[in-house]
């Protein structure tokens, strides 16, 4: 996604799709555009996906997306450039020092997706470059509640089963939890989950931080 | 986009020759790649840099012809495919809601799929580009298409239907230019020599960039203070 700039969106998605070299992997990705970026991503997006953003810091799709990216199981990449956002608001973070001159228009950014692109080859081809990482994911994944055994999970409100229950999304799928803790949920809200119930809210639907 | 490099029987090894050198540990392995896409940041910055003072002169003549056309209500329109395509919708995007100066109309023959799926359809690829200059175009516009091989059946189609009708006409190419140096149909080409793909786009960016910004020296706009930090 790329809010201001579509074409730079429009422009990714090609290098994975149909990649410049012959012989190199095709890669399913998609330039989501439209008047609600928010809500295409939300309903397109499946756990396992990488979402790539072109954007500045206080582009406000953007950030919403990447803070909800824990609860839809999604990896992330934001490019951009000027005031950088705040530490860890995307798993990966690309900034230029230029100016939107020549960050956006004068080919940094492309430069930087085409990098993406070709390392994202070389690591299919050399499936040893990756394992590292997954076994640092796998040691995350193994820490939780010594009581309950549960984790504290990042998930987002589907829609509300009554008063008491709502459904809510995680990268595992979509459960059932108790919510009379954080009353006045709505759908989008971002919840943290433990043991069956929503301890508290995280971010209402729209970015209002509780 | 429009040119496919041939299959290599190793595909990374040109790109990365030590890779296969021999076995070796992820850690040294990731190092390595770290240091080439480095290298190739300062390799695409340095063809940037150079390509746009080569050309300057050019660019310069360029800008000044766009700036008769545009004072005397010309158009620009822009076409390109695949990843040109994307750069062909930006330097549109770039003349019409600019950062700083002075918007100019622009147009990408790439923006409408309607047009662009009922064309291919109905009269075949190659033609899609040259069937909206014959709808759009007037002897006061613009016509800039962008290609690294420079020799786009569908860019070179449009490029004579525009030149049958005065319109000026510029072509951005990479490698040697293929069928666009050298055609009468294109007034002006502005090569990136460079046998690579993405860096032909990377530095076809950065001349599409200098471009505007003599353009907008000619028709007077004026940069805004914060262009730097690029606030728009």
């Amino acid at each position: 996604m790329a809010p201001r700039w579509p074409a730079h969106a429009r422009h990714v998605a090609v290098e994975f799709v149909h990649p410049v070299i012959v012989g190199k992997r095709a890669l399913p990705a998609v330039a989501v555009e439209g008047p609600d970026l928010l809500g295409q991503l939300r309903l397109f997006c499946r756990s396992g996906d990488v979402l790539v953003a072109l954007a500045r810091a206080d582009e406000p799709a953007v950030a919403s997306a990447m803070r909800r990216a824990g609860a839809w199981g999604i990896a992330t990449v934001w490019i951009g450039l000027g005031p950088r956002p705040p530490a860890g608001a995307a798993d990966h973070v690309l900034w230029c020092g230029d100016g939107e001159d020549g960050a956006v228009h004068g080919g940094r950014f492309v430069l930087l997706y085409h990098l993406l692109w070709e390392l994202a080859q070389v690591c299919f081809e050399h499936p040893g470059l990756v394992k590292a990482e997954e076994q640092g994911q796998a040691a995350r994944q193994g820490q939780s509640c010594t009581t309950c055994a549960d984790e504290g999970r990042l998930a987002e409100v589907v829609e509300l089963v009554d008063g008491k229950a709502a459904r809510v999304r995680t990268p595992v799928g979509v459960e059932e939890v108790d919510i009379t803790l954080v009353a006045g949920a709505r759908a989008g809200d971002l919840v943290l989950v433990h043991a069956g119930a929503a301890l508290s809210m995280v971010e209402a639907e729209g970015g209002a931080v509780p | 986009m429009s040119l496919r490099i041939p299959s290599n029987p190793e595909p990374t090894d040109f790109l990365y020759p030590f890779i296969d050198s021999g076995p070796v540990e992820a850690d040294r392995l990731m190092a390595d790649l770290a240091a080439s896409a480095t290298a190739k940041m300062a390799q695409s910055a340095k063809l940037r840099r150079d390509t746009v003072r080569l050309l300057s002169e050019h660019v310069e003549i360029v800008a000044r012809a766009v700036a008769v056309r545009v004072r005397t209500g010309g158009h620009v329109f822009t076409m390109g495919n695949g990843g040109s395509s994307t750069d062909a919708d930006a330097f549109a995007d770039l003349l019409s809601a600019p950062p700083w100066g002075k918007p100019i109309p622009a147009h990408s023959l790439v923006a409408d799929r309607a047009v662009l799926s009922a064309l291919a359809n109905d009269v075949g690829y190659d033609l899609v580009f040259s069937r909206q200059v014959i709808a759009y175009a007037k002897a006061s516009d613009v016509l800039v298409g962008f290609s690294t091989s420079g020799n786009s059946p569908n860019l070179m189609r449009a490029f004579a239907e525009a030149k049958r009708r005065d319109v000026l006409t510029v072509g951005l190419a990479g490698y040697r230019g293929g069928d666009m140096a050298g055609s009468p149909d294109v007034d002006h080409c502005l090569l990136v020599s460079s046998d690579s793909v993405h860096r032909v786009q990377e530095v076809q960016a950065a001349v599409g960039l200098e471009l505007w910004r003599r353009l907008q020296g000619e028709l007077g706009g004026v940069a805004h203070s914060t262009s730097s930090t690029g606030a728009k």
